[in-house]
């Protein structure tokens, strides 16, 4: 569903941020990357979704190549992408449900979605993926008097409500406490399931890693050093990645 | 720390060239030019406290013949007093119009240009360094005597609050939902009309009852220079030494401007 293709990026100033990285999930697969700070775990997601252009190599999603577009034809490949970052990113001041349904506006071409509205059908559809979050309950709640908890799932919804093919979690526990973020990971593991999604989520939890993920991907310097299922993975490969950053 | 000069304090260690009796002499040159600009100041003004003393007199002969205040004229004031109010909302609403787009030039997140960020400071700093009242005279020159010049001249004196504040409501607005919604494939107008203006809106509907209260004591004094409503009538009872009406309409006045402040608090505090 989403294959990454000798994907790399190398800034201005010359540094290599990501080297010829493949990688790929599919359908239903919950892969979670791991690896320290600036070892390019962030600029992959970044690349994939294109707030950064890749130097070389490709990115498809659902059979369309994303790295060569741009404009209006980005936006529309990016209908098939959803992102999840460790911020929640609501708008505060308008309803849960509201936000929710932001998620639906890019497959709208109409003058109410244009001055705000939403087209009805997406309020029920809005209502369906906060349902499947868990909490259809707070769907005419402020977006700002949610949990931090709370508020990531409302995001989450709000993924679902794209309707993706593939959805990508950017360290989406990391503000979170171990409950809350344990709660996140099993929905995702649910979605990815259940849904049929691809699911990508970058992690700093080694052990939620082993705990949620089909397959584990430890990234370093930009590289990736394995890709396995975590049944298969030594421990001591995953914490090479952080010691060796420090040597 | 290479000069070799003295070093009393920690100060004079630190700072290069700089040393203890400097900067003693320096703080008595500060004392003295403060000292000196005060006095100029007061010689400036001829205040003498003198006639303070003789004007009370004057005073009480004008409380006295300005009481008790003409109430039989109520109802003639309710129409200068109404077009007091509307020329506040006029102009608030015309200056609100105005400052919008010229506070997205100038807020340094959204600009188009660098240039145009400057052109638009420009534009909302002139608009509020020149004081209404100057204006209020240069559109009566322009339009002729009435509320409309009194109108125009709150709108544009007002951009200059207005853009300010405006612009630096969007300088600090949250960016996450912006990026988030731009990422979920939405067009720009959808991610204006759905993440921008929700965040925005009641905040740029708070400074507008703000403007709108100062505008309604800046629309009273407007009518001094023929701008129309309550201080176009105040200035004519002034000048026909009619001070019984005069203390009418300071009463009007005072619960105008009292209850624009409390009606406006409690809509700004609603919102927020």
């Amino acid at each position: 569903m989403l294959k990454v293709q000798r994907l790399s990026l190398r800034y201005p100033n010359g540094k290599l941020a990501l080297a010829d990285f493949d990688l790929t999930v599919r359908a239903g697969e919950l892969v979670i990357v791991l690896g320290g700070n600036g070892s390019g775990k962030t600029t992959l997601l970044r690349c994939i979704v294109r707030t950064l252009a890749p130097t070389s190599g490709e990115v498809w999603v659902n059979g369309t190549e994303l790295t060569h577009l741009e404009g209006d034809r980005l936006r529309r490949a990016r209908l098939e992408l959803a992102m999840v970052s460790q911020h929640a990113a609501l708008v505060k001041r308008r309803s849960v449900l509201a936000n929710v349904a932001t998620g639906s506006l890019g497959r709208h071409e109409s003058l109410r979605a244009d001055l705000g509205g939403f087209p009805p059908e997406e309020l029920t559809v809005a209502l369906g993926c906060l349902g499947e979050v868990g909490l259809a309950e707070l769907g005419h709640q402020r977006a700002g008097t949610l949990s931090g908890g709370q508020a990531q799932r409302v995001s989450i919804a709000r993924a679902l409500a794209q309707r993706p093919r593939v959805l990508l979690a950017d360290e989406p526990v990391a503000s979170l406490d171990p409950e809350a973020a344990e709660e996140i990971m099993r929905l995702l593991r649910r979605l990815a399931a259940d849904g049929n999604l691809a699911v990508l989520c970058v992690l700093h939890q080694i052990e939620l890693a082993y705990a949620y993920a089909d397959r584990i991907v430890g990234i370093r310097g930009g590289r990736k050093i394995f890709d396995d299922p975590p049944a298969e993975l030594p421990r001591e490969s995953v914490r090479h990645l952080y010691q060796d950053r420090a040597a | 720390m290479t000069v070799g000069t003295e070093t009393g304090s920690p100060l004079s260690a630190a700072v290069r060239g700089w040393s203890a009796p400097f900067a003693h002499a320096l703080r008595v040159v500060f004392i003295l030019a403060g000292i000196l600009v005060v006095a100029q100041s007061f010689w400036m003004v001829k205040a003498r406290p003198q006639d303070l003393v003789s004007g009370v007199f004057g005073m009480a002969d004008f409380i006295r013949r300005a009481t008790p205040p003409d109430f039989s004229q109520l109802d003639a004031a309710i129409w200068p007093t109404l077009e007091t109010v509307d020329i506040a909302i006029f102009g608030t609403l015309m200056g609100v119009v105005m400052a919008v787009p010229l506070a997205l030039m100038a807020a340094a997140n959204v600009t188009p240009a660098r240039w145009v960020y400057y052109v638009a400071r420009g534009i909302i700093g002139f608009a509020r360094a020149v004081p209404d009242l100057v204006w209020a005279l240069l559109f009566v020159t322009a339009v002729g005597l009435g509320p409309f010049p009194g109108g125009l001249a709150l709108a544009v004196h007002s951009i200059g609050m207005l853009g300010r504040l405006f612009a630096e409501t969007i300088e600090q607005m949250d960016m996450a939902p912006v990026d988030a919604l731009t990422l979920t494939g939405a067009r720009r107008i959808q991610v204006f009309t759905h993440a921008i203006v929700p965040s925005l809106l009641p905040s740029f509907l708070g400074i507008s009852l703000y403007r709108l209260d100062e505008n309604i004591r800046s629309s009273l004094v407007l009518g001094f220079v023929g701008a129309g409503g309550i201080g176009f009538q105040l200035l004519t009872y002034m000048n026909l030494f009619d001070y019984r009406k005069v203390s009418l309409y300071l009463i009007i006045t005072f619960v105008l401007v009292l209850g624009a402040e409390r009606v406006s608090a409690i809509l700004r505090q609603k919102l927020a």
